[in-house]
């Protein structure tokens, strides 16, 4: 698991994620393999229709070094079950609350790392740890944000760079 | 043959995951051990070797960059090698584990086949090393 990151010192927007050259791409690409490679399933870009945003588990991740940001990804209450089984090869009914939300954290460590490996893999990054949270308002802040429909429910990404100058962490 | 497994991950579900892979995976596991941090996996390793250990970097008390440097400077534990599993595919992070000792990085994501794979080169290359045999990598 990555380690612990300091709270950003600021939070205007360093650069737009919504304006990076091929990041949207990147996002849908990468979420379709690690659904796909570690999740047993499939991962289809979706329109935005957040009704069910506001009941679904969510982690935070944060990231810094040659780019600081942050990355959101929340699963929605259907899918967070059969994903969660799917992962640790159990039957959705043998999970526990602590597996689902290590799931849900994995996950999106594991999205964060493939995606910032694939935007600047000569980057020198440091990833926290993912917490699970209620899904933030990111709107008018720059960030890039998909919404992706599996067989089991809905997935929500959101992915911004903040303004920050601190001393890079040992690891990612 | 079957091999014995040592996964150091701080992550339980993670720890899980990588016992379904390597049983996805058709790589033929004898004995599978668990540790949650570099400390836990050398105590276990001092006390009963392993054929392979697969650990994740980013771990409490003793991360897995600091685990290599203690097996690579333990006249025993030298021999045994180590496999890193990380979210982290920046080239950077792959050549530093590798320096530090790291015989094989498998970046999240991965497939239980290109985790076999990687496996069997690496304990294919050991095996032939010890017999005198020429690897078919």
């Amino acid at each position: 698991m990555p380690q612990e990151l300091e709270q950003p010192a600021a939070f205007e927007p360093q650069i737009r994620m919504d304006e990076e050259p091929g990041a949207g791409e990147i996002i849908r690409l990468t979420t379709a393999e690690v659904l796909e490679t570690m999740f047993f399933t499939e991962a289809e870009p979706a329109a935005c229709e957040h009704a069910w945003l506001p009941s679904a588990p969510c982690a935070r991740v944060r990231f810094e070094g040659s780019h600081f940001g942050e990355m959101l990804l929340a699963v929605s209450a259907e899918a967070a079950d059969p994903i969660a089984a799917s992962f640790l090869g159990l039957d959705p009914m043998e999970l526990t609350d602590p597996q689902r939300g290590q799931m849900i954290q994995e996950l999106t460590n594991i999205l964060c790392g493939a995606m910032l490996s694939k935007l600047w893999p000569e980057s020198r990054l440091a990833i926290g740890s993912p917490e699970l949270m209620p899904w933030p308002d990111w709107s008018g802040n720059g960030a890039l944000h998909r919404c992706f429909a599996t067989p089991e429910g809905m997935l929500a990404i959101s992915i911004r760079l903040l303004a920050a100058s601190r001393p890079v962490g040992p690891g990612a | 043959m079957a091999y014995s497994v040592l996964i150091v991950d701080d992550s339980p579900v993670m720890r899980t995951f990588i016992r379904r892979v390597l049983a996805l995976s058709g790589f033929e596991v004898g004995e599978c051990t668990e540790a949650s941090n570099g400390e836990e996996a050398l105590a276990q390793l001092r006390a009963r070797a392993v054929d392979i250990i697969l650990t994740d970097i980013n771990m409490p008390v003793m991360n897995g960059e600091e685990l290599l440097r203690k097996l690579g400077a333990d006249g025993i534990l030298k021999t045994t090698p180590a496999v890193v599993i990380s979210t982290d595919a920046t080239n950077e992070r792959i050549l530093k584990m590798i320096a530090l000792g790291a015989e094989g990085y498998m970046s999240k994501p991965f497939t239980p086949e290109s985790l076999r794979e990687e496996l069997e080169r690496i304990l294919g290359e050991r095996d032939a090393s010890r017999t005198g045999t020429t690897s078919g990598v």
